[in-house]
Protein backbone atom coordinates (compact mmCIF):
# COMPACT_ATOMS: atom_id res chain seq x y z
CA UNK A 1 0.00 0.00 0.00
CA UNK A 2 2.56 2.54 0.75
CA UNK A 3 4.17 3.25 -1.90
CA UNK A 4 6.55 5.31 -0.88
CA UNK A 5 7.48 8.06 -3.34
CA UNK A 6 11.19 8.35 -1.65
CA UNK A 7 11.93 4.67 -2.34
CA UNK A 8 12.01 5.29 -6.07
CA UNK A 9 15.30 7.08 -6.72
CA UNK A 10 16.06 9.84 -8.50
CA UNK A 11 18.18 12.59 -8.27
CA UNK A 12 17.16 15.04 -5.44
CA UNK A 13 16.65 18.54 -5.96
CA UNK A 14 17.53 21.64 -4.19
CA UNK A 15 16.06 21.58 -0.71
CA UNK A 16 12.67 23.78 -0.22
CA UNK A 17 11.53 22.90 3.39
CA UNK A 18 13.57 20.71 5.51
CA UNK A 19 15.09 17.78 4.18
CA UNK A 20 13.00 17.81 1.39
CA UNK A 21 13.11 19.33 -2.34
CA UNK A 22 10.00 19.82 -4.18
CA UNK A 23 8.73 16.65 -5.53
CA UNK A 24 8.88 15.40 -1.84
CA UNK A 25 6.98 18.22 -0.42
CA UNK A 26 4.61 18.23 -3.06
CA UNK A 27 4.17 14.08 -2.20
CA UNK A 28 3.89 14.79 1.86
CA UNK A 29 1.10 17.02 1.26
CA UNK A 30 -0.52 14.54 -1.21
CA UNK A 31 -2.63 11.71 0.65
CA UNK A 32 -3.67 9.51 -2.37
CA UNK A 33 0.61 9.19 -2.77
CA UNK A 34 0.38 7.59 0.60
CA UNK A 35 -3.02 6.27 1.12
CA UNK A 36 -3.97 4.74 -2.27
CA UNK A 37 -6.71 3.55 -0.56
CA UNK A 38 -8.79 6.55 -0.10
CA UNK A 39 -11.42 5.67 -2.61
CA UNK A 40 -12.69 2.21 -0.39
CA UNK A 41 -12.79 3.74 2.75
CA UNK A 42 -14.83 6.69 1.30
CA UNK A 43 -17.02 3.81 0.14
CA UNK A 44 -17.18 2.81 3.76
CA UNK A 45 -17.95 6.30 5.31
CA UNK A 46 -20.60 6.33 3.17
CA UNK A 47 -22.29 3.28 3.42
CA UNK A 48 -21.74 3.38 7.09
CA UNK A 49 -23.58 7.22 7.30
CA UNK A 50 -26.33 5.76 5.49
CA UNK A 51 -26.45 2.64 7.87
CA UNK A 52 -26.43 5.68 10.88
CA UNK A 53 -28.97 7.58 9.63
CA UNK A 54 -31.07 4.60 9.06
CA UNK A 55 -30.90 3.48 12.65
CA UNK A 56 -31.04 7.46 14.35
CA UNK A 57 -33.22 9.24 11.40
CA UNK A 58 -32.52 11.83 10.12
CA UNK A 59 -30.34 14.90 12.09
CA UNK A 60 -32.18 18.01 12.19
CA UNK A 61 -30.75 20.76 9.87
CA UNK A 62 -30.05 24.07 10.82
CA UNK A 63 -28.56 27.07 9.31
CA UNK A 64 -25.79 28.86 11.39
CA UNK A 65 -25.42 31.34 8.43
CA UNK A 66 -26.89 33.01 5.77
CA UNK A 67 -24.95 31.16 3.39
CA UNK A 68 -25.76 28.26 1.10
CA UNK A 69 -23.16 26.27 3.10
CA UNK A 70 -23.39 27.47 6.57
CA UNK A 71 -25.88 24.43 7.83
CA UNK A 72 -25.11 21.94 10.54
CA UNK A 73 -26.77 18.43 11.42
CA UNK A 74 -27.68 17.79 14.78
CA UNK A 75 -28.34 14.42 15.89
CA UNK A 76 -29.60 14.36 19.02
CA UNK A 77 -29.30 11.69 22.14
CA UNK A 78 -32.71 12.88 23.54
CA UNK A 79 -30.98 13.46 26.67
CA UNK A 80 -31.40 16.88 28.14
CA UNK A 81 -27.99 18.87 29.34
CA UNK A 82 -26.12 16.03 27.77
CA UNK A 83 -22.78 16.96 26.25
CA UNK A 84 -22.08 17.89 22.91
CA UNK A 85 -19.60 16.64 20.49
CA UNK A 86 -19.30 19.13 17.00
CA UNK A 87 -17.34 17.31 14.27
CA UNK A 88 -15.57 19.19 11.62
CA UNK A 89 -14.68 17.26 8.21
CA UNK A 90 -11.48 16.88 6.52
CA UNK A 91 -10.98 16.80 2.22
CA UNK A 92 -7.46 18.50 1.90
CA UNK A 93 -9.79 21.68 2.31
CA UNK A 94 -12.05 21.06 -1.17
CA UNK A 95 -13.76 18.05 -0.60
CA UNK A 96 -16.61 16.54 1.58
CA UNK A 97 -20.12 17.44 3.30
CA UNK A 98 -21.38 16.54 6.71
CA UNK A 99 -24.12 14.27 5.48
CA UNK A 100 -21.51 11.65 4.42
CA UNK A 101 -20.18 11.78 7.75
CA UNK A 102 -23.25 10.98 10.01
CA UNK A 103 -21.63 7.42 10.96
CA UNK A 104 -19.95 9.92 13.58
CA UNK A 105 -22.82 10.55 15.87
CA UNK A 106 -24.01 6.54 16.50
CA UNK A 107 -21.31 6.13 18.95
CA UNK A 108 -21.66 9.51 20.63
CA UNK A 109 -25.29 9.42 20.67
CA UNK A 110 -25.18 6.03 22.37
CA UNK A 111 -23.21 7.04 24.67
CA UNK A 112 -25.38 9.49 25.97
CA UNK A 113 -24.52 12.97 23.63
CA UNK A 114 -25.42 15.04 20.86
CA UNK A 115 -23.50 14.97 18.19
CA UNK A 116 -23.17 17.79 15.72
CA UNK A 117 -21.54 17.56 12.00
CA UNK A 118 -20.95 20.86 10.52
CA UNK A 119 -20.88 22.14 6.55
CA UNK A 120 -19.10 24.58 5.48
CA UNK A 121 -17.73 26.30 1.88
CA UNK A 122 -15.14 24.76 0.68
CA UNK A 123 -11.63 26.28 -0.77
CA UNK A 124 -12.32 25.84 -4.51
CA UNK A 125 -16.16 27.68 -4.08
CA UNK A 126 -14.43 30.25 -1.90
CA UNK A 127 -11.69 30.90 -5.07
CA UNK A 128 -8.66 29.44 -3.25
CA UNK A 129 -9.66 31.69 -0.42
CA UNK A 130 -9.11 29.56 3.11
CA UNK A 131 -10.26 32.83 5.22
CA UNK A 132 -14.25 32.19 4.14
CA UNK A 133 -13.75 28.61 5.15
CA UNK A 134 -12.09 28.86 8.89
CA UNK A 135 -14.83 32.06 9.43
CA UNK A 136 -17.99 30.00 8.42
CA UNK A 137 -16.36 26.98 10.34
CA UNK A 138 -15.42 29.56 13.44
CA UNK A 139 -19.48 30.81 13.32
CA UNK A 140 -20.59 27.05 13.48
CA UNK A 141 -18.76 26.28 16.54
CA UNK A 142 -19.86 29.87 17.93
CA UNK A 143 -23.23 28.96 17.09
CA UNK A 144 -23.46 25.58 18.67
CA UNK A 145 -22.04 27.10 22.25
CA UNK A 146 -24.65 29.62 21.79
CA UNK A 147 -27.51 27.87 21.12
CA UNK A 148 -26.82 24.35 22.77
CA UNK A 149 -29.70 24.50 24.93
CA UNK A 150 -32.03 25.10 21.95
CA UNK A 151 -31.50 21.20 21.37
CA UNK A 152 -31.13 19.90 24.83
CA UNK A 153 -26.84 20.52 24.66
CA UNK A 154 -25.18 21.29 27.95
CA UNK A 155 -23.40 24.89 26.78
CA UNK A 156 -20.58 23.75 29.57
CA UNK A 157 -19.93 20.61 27.90
CA UNK A 158 -18.77 21.41 24.25
CA UNK A 159 -16.11 19.22 22.93
CA UNK A 160 -14.74 19.21 19.11
CA UNK A 161 -13.50 16.17 16.46
CA UNK A 162 -12.05 16.91 13.77
CA UNK A 163 -9.99 15.77 10.92
CA UNK A 164 -6.91 16.58 8.35
CA UNK A 165 -8.23 19.84 7.05
CA UNK A 166 -11.00 19.93 9.72
CA UNK A 167 -8.47 19.66 12.41
CA UNK A 168 -6.53 22.77 10.98
CA UNK A 169 -9.58 24.64 10.83
CA UNK A 170 -10.41 23.74 14.13
CA UNK A 171 -7.25 24.47 15.42
CA UNK A 172 -6.94 27.92 14.52
CA UNK A 173 -10.84 28.27 16.23
CA UNK A 174 -9.14 26.91 19.60
CA UNK A 175 -6.28 29.08 19.60
CA UNK A 176 -7.50 32.25 18.20
CA UNK A 177 -11.06 32.13 16.78
CA UNK A 178 -12.81 31.82 19.97
CA UNK A 179 -11.68 35.61 20.97
CA UNK A 180 -12.97 36.75 17.57
CA UNK A 181 -16.49 35.44 17.96
CA UNK A 182 -16.40 37.02 21.59
CA UNK A 183 -16.78 33.80 23.78
CA UNK A 184 -14.88 32.84 26.54
CA UNK A 185 -12.01 31.29 26.20
CA UNK A 186 -12.96 27.59 27.51
CA UNK A 187 -15.74 27.61 25.70
CA UNK A 188 -14.75 23.74 24.45
CA UNK A 189 -13.82 21.50 27.02
CA UNK A 190 -11.87 19.46 24.69
CA UNK A 191 -10.38 18.59 21.14
CA UNK A 192 -9.80 15.35 19.80
CA UNK A 193 -7.68 16.28 16.56
CA UNK A 194 -6.64 13.74 13.88
CA UNK A 195 -4.30 13.92 11.50
CA UNK A 196 -4.13 17.74 11.15
CA UNK A 197 -2.16 20.69 9.88
CA UNK A 198 -1.13 23.45 12.65
CA UNK A 199 1.44 25.59 10.53
CA UNK A 200 1.00 26.89 6.97
CA UNK A 201 4.36 26.95 6.08
CA UNK A 202 5.17 24.33 4.17
CA UNK A 203 1.90 23.80 3.26
CA UNK A 204 2.11 26.88 1.10
CA UNK A 205 5.55 26.00 -0.13
CA UNK A 206 3.69 22.83 -1.74
CA UNK A 207 1.84 22.24 -5.01
CA UNK A 208 -1.73 22.58 -2.77
CA UNK A 209 -0.96 26.04 -3.10
CA UNK A 210 -2.12 25.23 -7.15
CA UNK A 211 -5.35 25.32 -5.71
CA UNK A 212 -5.33 27.38 -2.61
CA UNK A 213 -4.25 31.09 -3.02
CA UNK A 214 -1.81 31.03 0.04
CA UNK A 215 -0.76 34.59 1.26
CA UNK A 216 1.63 35.29 3.82
CA UNK A 217 -1.11 36.98 5.81
CA UNK A 218 -3.04 33.64 5.90
CA UNK A 219 -0.26 31.31 6.22
CA UNK A 220 0.42 33.48 9.54
CA UNK A 221 -3.29 33.98 11.05
CA UNK A 222 -4.36 30.01 9.90
CA UNK A 223 -1.77 28.56 11.79
CA UNK A 224 -2.74 27.65 15.12
CA UNK A 225 1.12 26.87 16.11
CA UNK A 226 1.50 30.14 16.36
CA UNK A 227 -1.38 31.48 18.53
CA UNK A 228 -0.78 29.05 21.66
CA UNK A 229 -1.19 31.53 24.06
CA UNK A 230 -4.53 31.81 23.05
CA UNK A 231 -5.18 27.76 23.45
CA UNK A 232 -7.80 27.06 26.96
CA UNK A 233 -8.58 23.72 25.71
CA UNK A 234 -6.96 20.56 26.49
CA UNK A 235 -5.92 18.49 23.40
CA UNK A 236 -6.09 15.04 22.01
CA UNK A 237 -3.82 15.15 18.87
CA UNK A 238 -3.53 12.14 16.89
CA UNK A 239 -1.33 10.54 13.32
CA UNK A 240 -0.94 7.37 12.05
CA UNK A 241 2.43 5.65 11.43
CA UNK A 242 1.56 5.21 7.29
CA UNK A 243 1.03 8.97 7.19
CA UNK A 244 3.03 11.53 4.91
CA UNK A 245 6.21 12.39 6.48
CA UNK A 246 4.69 16.22 6.83
CA UNK A 247 1.00 14.94 8.75
CA UNK A 248 3.17 13.00 10.78
CA UNK A 249 5.72 16.15 11.47
CA UNK A 250 2.76 18.28 11.94
CA UNK A 251 0.95 16.29 14.72
CA UNK A 252 4.46 15.36 16.66
CA UNK A 253 5.48 19.54 16.51
CA UNK A 254 2.32 20.89 17.41
CA UNK A 255 2.09 18.14 20.34
CA UNK A 256 5.77 19.41 21.33
CA UNK A 257 4.56 22.99 20.85
CA UNK A 258 1.37 22.95 23.23
CA UNK A 259 3.13 21.26 25.66
CA UNK A 260 6.11 23.69 25.71
CA UNK A 261 4.02 26.24 26.34
CA UNK A 262 2.57 24.33 29.38
CA UNK A 263 -0.98 23.25 27.75
CA UNK A 264 -2.26 19.84 27.91
CA UNK A 265 -1.89 17.88 25.04
CA UNK A 266 -2.13 14.37 24.60
CA UNK A 267 -0.42 12.37 21.60
CA UNK A 268 -1.70 9.45 20.41
CA UNK A 269 0.45 7.34 17.59
CA UNK A 270 -1.62 4.94 15.50
CA UNK A 271 0.52 1.69 13.92
CA UNK A 272 -0.07 0.65 10.84
CA UNK A 273 -2.48 3.45 9.93
CA UNK A 274 -2.44 5.95 7.04
CA UNK A 275 -4.41 9.27 6.89
CA UNK A 276 -8.15 8.21 6.27
CA UNK A 277 -8.06 4.48 7.98
CA UNK A 278 -7.03 6.49 11.30
CA UNK A 279 -10.76 8.44 10.96
CA UNK A 280 -12.09 4.90 11.01
CA UNK A 281 -11.20 4.58 14.38
CA UNK A 282 -13.12 7.56 15.74
CA UNK A 283 -16.48 6.01 14.99
CA UNK A 284 -15.68 3.12 16.52
CA UNK A 285 -16.36 3.22 20.97
CA UNK A 286 -13.36 0.99 21.15
CA UNK A 287 -11.74 2.12 18.55
CA UNK A 288 -8.28 4.46 19.02
CA UNK A 289 -9.33 7.50 18.85
CA UNK A 290 -13.01 7.16 19.39
CA UNK A 291 -11.96 5.76 22.79
CA UNK A 292 -9.86 8.49 23.66
CA UNK A 293 -12.81 10.95 22.27
CA UNK A 294 -15.30 9.12 24.75
CA UNK A 295 -12.63 9.71 27.62
CA UNK A 296 -12.09 12.92 27.12
CA UNK A 297 -15.76 13.55 27.42
CA UNK A 298 -15.46 11.56 30.41
CA UNK A 299 -19.00 9.32 28.78
CA UNK A 300 -16.77 5.72 29.28
CA UNK A 301 -18.28 4.09 32.18
CA UNK B 1 -6.72 -1.97 -5.60
CA UNK B 2 -8.03 -4.45 -7.87
CA UNK B 3 -5.06 -5.55 -9.80
CA UNK B 4 -5.70 -8.84 -11.25
CA UNK B 5 -8.28 -7.22 -13.29
CA UNK B 6 -6.27 -4.62 -14.86
CA UNK B 7 -3.25 -7.57 -15.76
CA UNK B 8 -4.42 -7.91 -19.57
CA UNK B 9 -2.96 -12.00 -20.69
CA UNK B 10 -3.71 -14.40 -22.83
CA UNK B 11 -6.39 -16.51 -21.02
CA UNK B 12 -5.56 -20.37 -20.58
CA UNK B 13 -7.93 -23.28 -20.99
CA UNK B 14 -10.53 -22.44 -18.10
CA UNK B 15 -9.80 -24.44 -14.83
CA UNK B 16 -13.01 -23.22 -12.44
CA UNK B 17 -16.47 -21.64 -14.16
CA UNK B 18 -14.69 -19.12 -15.87
CA UNK B 19 -11.25 -18.57 -15.12
CA UNK B 20 -8.30 -20.28 -16.03
CA UNK B 21 -5.11 -21.43 -13.80
CA UNK B 22 -3.59 -17.87 -13.33
CA UNK B 23 -6.89 -15.78 -12.77
CA UNK B 24 -8.13 -18.85 -10.16
CA UNK B 25 -4.28 -18.81 -8.51
CA UNK B 26 -5.20 -14.70 -8.31
CA UNK B 27 -8.63 -15.34 -6.79
CA UNK B 28 -7.20 -17.89 -3.33
CA UNK B 29 -4.43 -15.16 -3.35
CA UNK B 30 -5.64 -12.14 -1.07
CA UNK B 31 -1.88 -10.26 -1.49
CA UNK B 32 -3.33 -9.62 -5.29
CA UNK B 33 -6.42 -8.35 -4.30
CA UNK B 34 -5.46 -6.82 -0.76
CA UNK B 35 -1.73 -5.69 -1.37
CA UNK B 36 -2.30 -4.29 2.82
CA UNK B 37 -2.45 -7.77 4.59
CA UNK B 38 1.09 -6.29 6.56
CA UNK B 39 -0.20 -2.86 6.88
CA UNK B 40 -3.59 -4.40 8.40
CA UNK B 41 -1.61 -7.04 10.84
CA UNK B 42 -0.03 -4.20 12.30
CA UNK B 43 -2.30 -2.76 13.52
CA UNK B 44 -4.41 -6.36 14.46
CA UNK B 45 -1.27 -6.69 17.07
CA UNK B 46 -1.38 -2.97 17.70
CA UNK B 47 -4.90 -2.83 19.00
CA UNK B 48 -4.45 -5.77 20.74
CA UNK B 49 -2.19 -4.78 22.76
CA UNK B 50 -4.51 -1.95 23.40
CA UNK B 51 -7.25 -4.14 24.27
CA UNK B 52 -4.97 -6.73 26.35
CA UNK B 53 -3.64 -3.31 28.21
CA UNK B 54 -7.74 -2.49 28.93
CA UNK B 55 -9.25 -5.90 29.64
CA UNK B 56 -5.97 -7.66 31.26
CA UNK B 57 -4.03 -10.49 30.11
CA UNK B 58 -6.50 -13.12 29.04
CA UNK B 59 -6.66 -16.61 30.98
CA UNK B 60 -4.62 -19.16 29.41
CA UNK B 61 -6.51 -22.35 29.34
CA UNK B 62 -5.44 -25.79 27.57
CA UNK B 63 -8.79 -27.42 25.62
CA UNK B 64 -6.13 -30.52 24.57
CA UNK B 65 -3.33 -32.10 25.24
CA UNK B 66 -0.61 -30.37 22.35
CA UNK B 67 1.17 -27.72 23.25
CA UNK B 68 -0.53 -25.56 20.73
CA UNK B 69 -4.25 -26.43 21.79
CA UNK B 70 -4.82 -23.54 24.42
CA UNK B 71 -7.39 -20.82 24.23
CA UNK B 72 -7.20 -17.26 25.63
CA UNK B 73 -10.14 -16.57 27.29
CA UNK B 74 -11.25 -12.84 27.95
CA UNK B 75 -14.04 -12.90 30.82
CA UNK B 76 -16.82 -10.53 31.41
CA UNK B 77 -18.08 -9.98 35.09
CA UNK B 78 -21.39 -10.94 33.75
CA UNK B 79 -22.61 -14.13 35.53
CA UNK B 80 -23.86 -17.16 33.32
CA UNK B 81 -22.73 -15.26 29.85
CA UNK B 82 -22.98 -16.17 26.59
CA UNK B 83 -19.88 -17.00 24.75
CA UNK B 84 -18.37 -15.97 21.58
CA UNK B 85 -15.74 -18.34 20.26
CA UNK B 86 -13.65 -17.13 17.76
CA UNK B 87 -11.79 -18.95 15.22
CA UNK B 88 -8.57 -16.97 13.28
CA UNK B 89 -7.56 -17.12 9.65
CA UNK B 90 -4.52 -16.97 7.85
CA UNK B 91 -4.74 -19.06 5.30
CA UNK B 92 -4.61 -22.39 7.41
CA UNK B 93 -0.95 -20.89 8.24
CA UNK B 94 0.45 -21.02 11.40
CA UNK B 95 -1.31 -17.82 13.41
CA UNK B 96 -1.54 -16.97 17.16
CA UNK B 97 -4.33 -15.90 18.27
CA UNK B 98 -2.84 -13.55 20.39
CA UNK B 99 -2.72 -10.96 17.37
CA UNK B 100 -6.99 -11.16 17.22
CA UNK B 101 -7.68 -9.85 20.84
CA UNK B 102 -8.67 -6.91 19.22
CA UNK B 103 -11.78 -8.60 18.53
CA UNK B 104 -12.19 -9.45 22.22
CA UNK B 105 -13.53 -5.88 23.95
CA UNK B 106 -16.76 -5.48 21.68
CA UNK B 107 -18.25 -8.84 23.03
CA UNK B 108 -16.90 -8.53 26.84
CA UNK B 109 -18.28 -5.31 27.48
CA UNK B 110 -21.74 -6.41 25.92
CA UNK B 111 -21.53 -9.20 28.45
CA UNK B 112 -20.06 -11.78 26.83
CA UNK B 113 -17.24 -13.78 27.23
CA UNK B 114 -14.27 -14.27 24.23
CA UNK B 115 -12.60 -17.02 23.38
CA UNK B 116 -9.43 -17.39 20.96
CA UNK B 117 -8.54 -20.40 20.01
CA UNK B 118 -5.10 -21.42 19.20
CA UNK B 119 -4.96 -24.56 16.82
CA UNK B 120 -2.12 -26.01 14.39
CA UNK B 121 -1.45 -24.32 10.80
CA UNK B 122 -0.66 -26.84 7.98
CA UNK B 123 2.91 -26.08 8.86
CA UNK B 124 1.68 -28.65 11.88
CA UNK B 125 -0.21 -31.06 9.85
CA UNK B 126 1.75 -31.37 7.35
CA UNK B 127 -0.67 -29.53 4.93
CA UNK B 128 -3.47 -31.72 6.45
CA UNK B 129 -6.60 -30.16 6.88
CA UNK B 130 -8.51 -32.66 8.79
CA UNK B 131 -6.64 -32.28 12.31
CA UNK B 132 -7.37 -28.85 11.83
CA UNK B 133 -11.15 -29.05 12.33
CA UNK B 134 -11.26 -31.70 15.00
CA UNK B 135 -8.92 -29.42 17.01
CA UNK B 136 -11.66 -26.72 16.66
CA UNK B 137 -14.43 -28.89 17.32
CA UNK B 138 -12.24 -30.49 20.11
CA UNK B 139 -11.98 -26.65 20.99
CA UNK B 140 -15.87 -25.60 21.52
CA UNK B 141 -16.34 -29.46 22.72
CA UNK B 142 -14.59 -28.09 25.70
CA UNK B 143 -15.59 -24.32 25.94
CA UNK B 144 -19.14 -26.56 26.28
CA UNK B 145 -17.75 -28.49 29.02
CA UNK B 146 -16.13 -25.69 30.64
CA UNK B 147 -17.99 -23.11 30.66
CA UNK B 148 -19.87 -22.59 34.28
CA UNK B 149 -16.32 -23.17 35.71
CA UNK B 150 -15.47 -19.54 33.93
CA UNK B 151 -19.28 -17.68 34.32
CA UNK B 152 -20.12 -19.08 30.98
CA UNK B 153 -23.17 -19.92 29.93
CA UNK B 154 -22.83 -23.85 28.10
CA UNK B 155 -26.25 -23.08 25.97
CA UNK B 156 -25.36 -19.72 24.97
CA UNK B 157 -22.19 -20.37 22.54
CA UNK B 158 -21.77 -18.74 19.38
CA UNK B 159 -18.90 -19.01 16.87
CA UNK B 160 -17.22 -16.41 15.25
CA UNK B 161 -14.16 -17.36 12.08
CA UNK B 162 -12.54 -14.90 9.60
CA UNK B 163 -10.99 -16.30 5.99
CA UNK B 164 -9.90 -19.99 6.59
CA UNK B 165 -11.01 -19.84 10.17
CA UNK B 166 -14.49 -19.04 8.73
CA UNK B 167 -14.01 -22.34 6.68
CA UNK B 168 -13.33 -24.00 10.01
CA UNK B 169 -15.69 -22.65 11.72
CA UNK B 170 -18.08 -23.69 8.84
CA UNK B 171 -16.64 -27.18 9.49
CA UNK B 172 -17.75 -26.45 13.02
CA UNK B 173 -21.36 -25.84 12.42
CA UNK B 174 -21.80 -28.97 10.30
CA UNK B 175 -20.37 -31.28 12.91
CA UNK B 176 -21.10 -34.28 13.78
CA UNK B 177 -21.28 -33.65 17.56
CA UNK B 178 -21.73 -37.75 18.44
CA UNK B 179 -18.20 -37.58 18.60
CA UNK B 180 -17.65 -35.11 20.85
CA UNK B 181 -20.07 -36.03 23.31
CA UNK B 182 -22.21 -33.12 23.06
CA UNK B 183 -24.85 -31.99 22.37
CA UNK B 184 -25.91 -31.60 18.39
CA UNK B 185 -26.97 -27.85 18.81
CA UNK B 186 -24.33 -26.85 21.06
CA UNK B 187 -23.70 -24.25 18.63
CA UNK B 188 -26.70 -21.51 18.57
CA UNK B 189 -25.19 -19.04 16.50
CA UNK B 190 -22.20 -18.62 13.54
CA UNK B 191 -20.76 -15.59 12.23
CA UNK B 192 -18.90 -16.78 9.05
CA UNK B 193 -16.67 -13.75 7.44
CA UNK B 194 -14.69 -14.41 3.93
CA UNK B 195 -14.84 -18.00 4.15
CA UNK B 196 -14.59 -20.78 2.01
CA UNK B 197 -17.23 -23.35 2.65
CA UNK B 198 -16.48 -25.37 -0.59
CA UNK B 199 -12.79 -26.96 -1.17
CA UNK B 200 -12.92 -28.25 -4.91
CA UNK B 201 -11.78 -24.40 -6.40
CA UNK B 202 -9.23 -23.83 -3.74
CA UNK B 203 -7.85 -27.33 -4.56
CA UNK B 204 -7.56 -26.86 -8.07
CA UNK B 205 -5.53 -23.56 -6.82
CA UNK B 206 -2.08 -22.95 -5.95
CA UNK B 207 -2.83 -23.43 -2.43
CA UNK B 208 -2.84 -26.98 -3.57
CA UNK B 209 1.17 -26.51 -3.44
CA UNK B 210 1.11 -26.16 0.88
CA UNK B 211 -1.66 -27.73 1.56
CA UNK B 212 -2.60 -31.67 1.19
CA UNK B 213 -5.46 -31.62 -0.37
CA UNK B 214 -7.02 -35.09 -0.61
CA UNK B 215 -10.69 -36.83 -1.61
CA UNK B 216 -11.46 -37.20 1.63
CA UNK B 217 -10.28 -33.48 3.30
CA UNK B 218 -12.85 -32.22 0.37
CA UNK B 219 -15.67 -34.04 0.79
CA UNK B 220 -15.70 -33.88 4.87
CA UNK B 221 -14.25 -29.92 4.67
CA UNK B 222 -17.01 -28.83 2.77
CA UNK B 223 -19.33 -27.68 4.81
CA UNK B 224 -21.45 -26.49 2.20
CA UNK B 225 -22.26 -30.32 1.01
CA UNK B 226 -22.87 -30.66 5.18
CA UNK B 227 -25.81 -28.22 5.50
CA UNK B 228 -28.28 -31.51 6.69
CA UNK B 229 -26.20 -31.15 10.06
CA UNK B 230 -26.64 -27.45 10.38
CA UNK B 231 -28.56 -26.67 12.91
CA UNK B 232 -28.05 -22.86 14.07
CA UNK B 233 -28.59 -19.23 12.71
CA UNK B 234 -25.75 -18.33 10.41
CA UNK B 235 -24.48 -14.85 9.43
CA UNK B 236 -22.12 -14.86 6.40
CA UNK B 237 -20.41 -11.80 5.23
CA UNK B 238 -18.29 -10.73 2.66
CA UNK B 239 -16.44 -7.10 1.22
CA UNK B 240 -16.86 -5.74 -1.96
CA UNK B 241 -13.25 -5.43 -2.42
CA UNK B 242 -12.76 -9.24 -1.75
CA UNK B 243 -11.50 -11.71 -4.47
CA UNK B 244 -13.81 -12.95 -6.90
CA UNK B 245 -13.90 -16.46 -5.46
CA UNK B 246 -13.99 -15.24 -2.11
CA UNK B 247 -17.12 -13.32 -3.13
CA UNK B 248 -18.56 -16.18 -4.73
CA UNK B 249 -17.57 -18.64 -2.12
CA UNK B 250 -20.28 -16.69 0.27
CA UNK B 251 -22.97 -15.63 -1.71
CA UNK B 252 -23.50 -18.97 -2.61
CA UNK B 253 -22.81 -20.34 0.74
CA UNK B 254 -25.71 -18.00 1.88
CA UNK B 255 -27.64 -19.42 -0.98
CA UNK B 256 -27.63 -22.83 -0.30
CA UNK B 257 -28.67 -22.52 3.51
CA UNK B 258 -31.62 -20.32 2.15
CA UNK B 259 -32.34 -22.96 -0.29
CA UNK B 260 -32.11 -25.11 2.75
CA UNK B 261 -34.88 -23.85 4.35
CA UNK B 262 -32.35 -22.89 7.40
CA UNK B 263 -31.62 -19.11 8.64
CA UNK B 264 -29.09 -17.26 7.08
CA UNK B 265 -28.56 -13.61 6.65
CA UNK B 266 -25.91 -12.49 4.32
CA UNK B 267 -23.85 -9.10 4.94
CA UNK B 268 -22.34 -7.50 2.07
CA UNK B 269 -19.41 -4.94 3.30
CA UNK B 270 -19.46 -2.21 1.02
CA UNK B 271 -15.45 -0.69 0.46
CA UNK B 272 -14.34 -3.67 2.72
CA UNK B 273 -10.92 -6.22 1.36
CA UNK B 274 -10.30 -9.32 2.93
CA UNK B 275 -8.17 -8.38 5.65
CA UNK B 276 -9.95 -4.95 6.53
CA UNK B 277 -13.20 -6.70 7.12
CA UNK B 278 -12.42 -8.25 9.88
CA UNK B 279 -11.30 -4.81 11.89
CA UNK B 280 -15.50 -4.19 11.58
CA UNK B 281 -15.95 -7.20 13.14
CA UNK B 282 -14.73 -5.46 16.56
CA UNK B 283 -16.73 -2.37 16.26
CA UNK B 284 -20.21 -2.60 18.22
CA UNK B 285 -21.64 0.04 15.21
CA UNK B 286 -20.90 -1.61 11.84
CA UNK B 287 -22.38 -3.76 10.09
CA UNK B 288 -20.34 -6.89 11.33
CA UNK B 289 -20.27 -5.95 14.80
CA UNK B 290 -23.64 -5.02 15.37
CA UNK B 291 -25.12 -8.34 14.06
CA UNK B 292 -22.64 -10.13 16.43
CA UNK B 293 -24.29 -8.40 18.84
CA UNK B 294 -27.92 -9.23 18.03
CA UNK B 295 -27.14 -12.71 17.24
CA UNK B 296 -26.29 -12.66 21.16
CA UNK B 297 -28.94 -11.16 22.18
CA UNK B 298 -26.14 -8.58 23.26
CA UNK B 299 -27.76 -5.52 21.98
Amino acid sequence: MNVHPGSTSRAKGPLVFLDMDQQALDDAYDQEIWAPNRGLIVERRKAASERARAILGQPKRVAYGPGEHEGLDIFSCGIKGAPVNVFVHGGAWRRNVAADYALQAEGLVRAGAHCVIIDFINVDQANGDLFPMYEQVRRALAWVCRNAKSFGGDPGRIYISAHSSGSHLAGVVLTRGWREEGLPPDAFKGAVLLSGMYDLAPVALSARSSYVKFTDDMAHKLSGQRFLDGLHTPLVLAYGTCETPEFQRQSRDFADAVRAAGKPASLIVGAGYNHFELLETLANPYGLTGRAMLEQMQLVK
Amino acid sequence: MNQAAKVQEAKGPLVWLDMDQKALDDAYDQMVYAPNRDQVHKRNMFNSDRVRARLGAPKRLAYGSKPVEQLDLFPTSNPNAPINVFIHGGAWRTRSVKDYAFLAEVIVRAGGHWVGLDFDGVEGTKGDLLPMADQVRRGVAWVYKNAKSFGGDPNRIYVSGQSSGAHLAGCIVTTDWKDYGVPADIVKGALLCSGMYELKPVRLSKRSEYVAFTDEAEEKLSSQRRLDRLNCPVIVAYGTYETPEFQRQNREFAAAVKAAGKPVTLLVAEGYNHFEIAEAIGNPLSLLGAAVLEQMKLV
